[in-house]
């Protein structure tokens, strides 16, 4: 549990307005090697991942100014955005309604509820992804 | 009535008259005669026998006329006022000069009033068969339906228009189920109810709580009560009537309750969040620092927080069923796999109770069609319960093994306090627990209500054997994979593998 820090290269994009979940999702991210960027709030977190700069987004639905499913609809809309490299997980402990789901089935590439998932967890999630 | 009696009276004084008159005239004949002529016995006889007749044919002639005149005044009378004859017969004029003119008229009087009254109870009585189809159907402040052995409607209130939707006249001779399109709470429902009496009953009765109607588009929802008249052998031809109590508003109530927990609950998962990530960071930096109780106390935080997660896991899955949103997805499992997985992650929780989880798993398993996330759920809340139950007793046994039916049963056996036989049947029930275990047991009496829906919804049936004081054993059966039917397989998505915390995309690895 106590590696050194290897760094993987891969860079996240972490959408999440709670700071304490951020905080720890940073802390086991970069433990575990990856360039973490934590961005609260929905239209910013939306122009930073236009910079195509990022291998993994996780994306919050509960966020400020525009929800993450906008910002999930703006990012996978390609007259809006550029072909994104990136891979979208969504991280939410919200329901969804079943239209609101299978539309995130369509342009997510993975989903976690953040109350199931422990830090490490989603470490393990993540290295399971190809990136 | 007075009439006729005064009828009769002077009917008897007038004939006893014309009897005296004709005495007197065969008198008088007799007398005449034999003042001119000397008659001998038979001869006298003859003649006043011939006499009388010959008076009585004359005087019967003359006052027949004279007295039949009122019977045919009031036949008449009679005549005209039933309705059979009523065309075909004038009313008598009641001031025609007749014998006992008086008396005629008002008899005749009183013919047509009793000709008035009789005609106004008659209208009454079908008054109150219209009433009894219009008013009184249309009064009823609950729709009311009617329908025929073809289920096609007969009759409406106008009430069961506005609840419906459609205005009553326009449901005639539509079917019932297509203008109430009902969404009943079990397998229990109005067509396999009238199925089953037309085979076996001339008249039955039922009724249904909590159904919900699917409304035209546009119009809220409602859920009603449901009772049913049945009657095969009615001679208006109708065979079914249906009266629908709405319960709408008492039934959301209910209902928002739940979403009220759904949404709360909600709440709750942020924190639960928080905490088992500082737990994890936590035993993570100190790992190899703490002390054996540091550690204890680190190890009981982090299955208490477990414990809460499934907690709130079973609330926000009984509210999908309730909303019918539970979306299950069968996969094809390698069931031992799945129960290992299972009861090695229970074990934490377990031991913290100082007991210890058994599996014994029956070799060359088929595979099952499952939803992993939702049998865990199931074995989560078996073992849960057992281990609650479990009193002093420190062990539990999750057996697997196929059965004589080709099915793949799964079951969880504890030694604890076990469950008395009159509670057994209603353990399945949503937020029914043992009274007698509720001061002692925390639990929210979802769990076991939710296992029944998920191995249902997986083709499968649950079960219970316990002995009060010898511990239970709660079952449950899956279908193996190949066995499944076309439509319980998943068609949707096949690129998603799905975890217990989520899915990702294009990924055969990845399996928790």
């Amino acid at each position: 549990m106590t590696d050194p820090v290897v760094r993987n290269g891969k860079k996240v994009l972490c959408v999440e307005d709670e700071r304490f979940i951020s905080e720890l999702y940073a802390r086991a991210l970069t433990k575990a090697g990856y360039d973490i960027v934590v961005e609260p709030d929905g239209q910013r977190a939306l122009e930073v991942a236009q910079t195509n700069n990022f291998d993994i987004i996780l994306l919050d639905l509960m966020i400020p100014t525009i929800t993450g499913f906008e910002v999930l609809s703006k990012l996978r809309d390609t007259t809006v955005t550029p072909q994104l490299k990136a891979k979208i997980i969504i991280t939410t402990n919200l329901e969804q309604r079943e239209e609101i789901r299978k539309s995130i089935e369509d342009q997510a590439d993975g989903y976690l509820v953040k109350a199931e998932i422990t830090p490490r967890e989603l470490v393990e999630f993540l290295s399971h992804l190809d990136t | 009535m007075e009439y006729f009696h005064r009828f009769r009276q002077q009917l008897l004084s007038r004939l006893v008259l014309i009897i005296l008159l004709e005495n007197i005239l065969v008198g008088v004949t007799w007398w005449g005669v034999t003042t001119y002529i000397e008659l001998g016995g038979t001869e006298t006889a003859a003649l006043v026998g011939t006499a009388t007749i010959v008076y009585a044919i004359l005087i019967a002639s003359v006052s027949a006329m004279w007295l039949t005149q009122p019977t045919k005044l009031i036949a008449r009378a009679i005549m005209h006022v039933t309705p059979e004859t009523a065309a075909k017969v004038e009313a008598p004029d009641p001031t025609t000069p007749a014998f006992g003119r008086e008396l005629v008229s008002g008899l005749i009087h009183e013919v047509f009033e009793l000709a008035t009254t009789a005609e106004k109870t008659h209208q009454t009585i079908t008054h109150t068969s219209d009433l009894r189809t219009n008013f009184v159907a249309n009064s009823l402040p609950l729709p009311l339906l009617i329908f025929d052995a073809n289920e096609t409607i007969l009759f409406a209130n106008e009430v069961a228009g506005s609840y419906i939707g459609m205005p009553s006249t326009e449901m005639i001779g539509k079917s019932v189920y297509t203008v109430l399109d009902m969404l009943f709470p079990s397998e229990d429902t109005l067509d396999t109810w009238l199925a089953d009496k037309k085979t076996k009953n001339a008249t039955a009765s039922s009724t249904w709580d909590r159904i919900k109607l699917n409304p035209a588009e546009g119009r809220p929802s409602r859920s009603f009560d449901l009772a049913a008249y049945y009657n095969r052998d009615n001679p208006d031809k109708f065979e079914t009537m249906l009266v629908l109590f709405d319960h709408t508003k008492a039934y959301s109530q209910d209902d928002q309750a739940i979403s009220f927990i759904a949404l709360s609950v909600h709440e709750l998962r942020t924190p639960l969040t928080l905490l088992r990530g500082y737990i994890e960071a936590f035993e993570e930096e100190f790992a190899g620092k703490l002390t054996a109780d540091m550690n204890d106390f680190m190890f009981k935080m982090s299955a208490t927080a477990q414990q809460l997660t499934a907690f709130v896991n079973n609330i926000l899955n009984v509210a999908r069923i309730d909303d019918d949103q539970l979306v299950l997805q069968l996969h094809e499992e390698q069931w031992g796999e799945v129960i290992r997985a299972a009861a090695n992650n229970l074990a934490l929780r377990a031991k913290v109770r100082g007991i210890t989880i058994e599996y014994s798993i029956a070799p060359n398993l088929p595979t099952v069609g499952a939803d992993r996330v939702s049998v865990l759920e199931v074995i989560n809340n078996l073992v849960d319960n057992a281990i609650k139950y479990s009193g002093d007793s420190s062990r539990i046994i999750i057996n697997t093994y196929l059965t004589a039916n080709n099915l793949v049963e799964t079951t969880v056996q504890d030694f604890g306090v076990g469950i008395p036989q009159n509670v057994l049947p209603n353990l399945f029930t949503k937020f029914y627990r043992d009274h007698h275990n509720r001061a002692q047991i925390g639990g929210t009496g979802l769990g076991l209500y939710l296992c029944k829906a998920i191995v249902h919804a997986h083709g499968g049936t649950v079960w219970v054997k316990s002995n009060k004081g010898e511990g239970s054993t709660f079952g449950f059966t899956l279908v193996p994979f190949a066995n499944l039917n076309d439509e319980m397989r998943d068609s949707v998505n096949q690129d998603i593998t799905r975890g217990a915390h989520g899915w990702i995309k294009n990924h055969s690895l990845y399996r928790r």
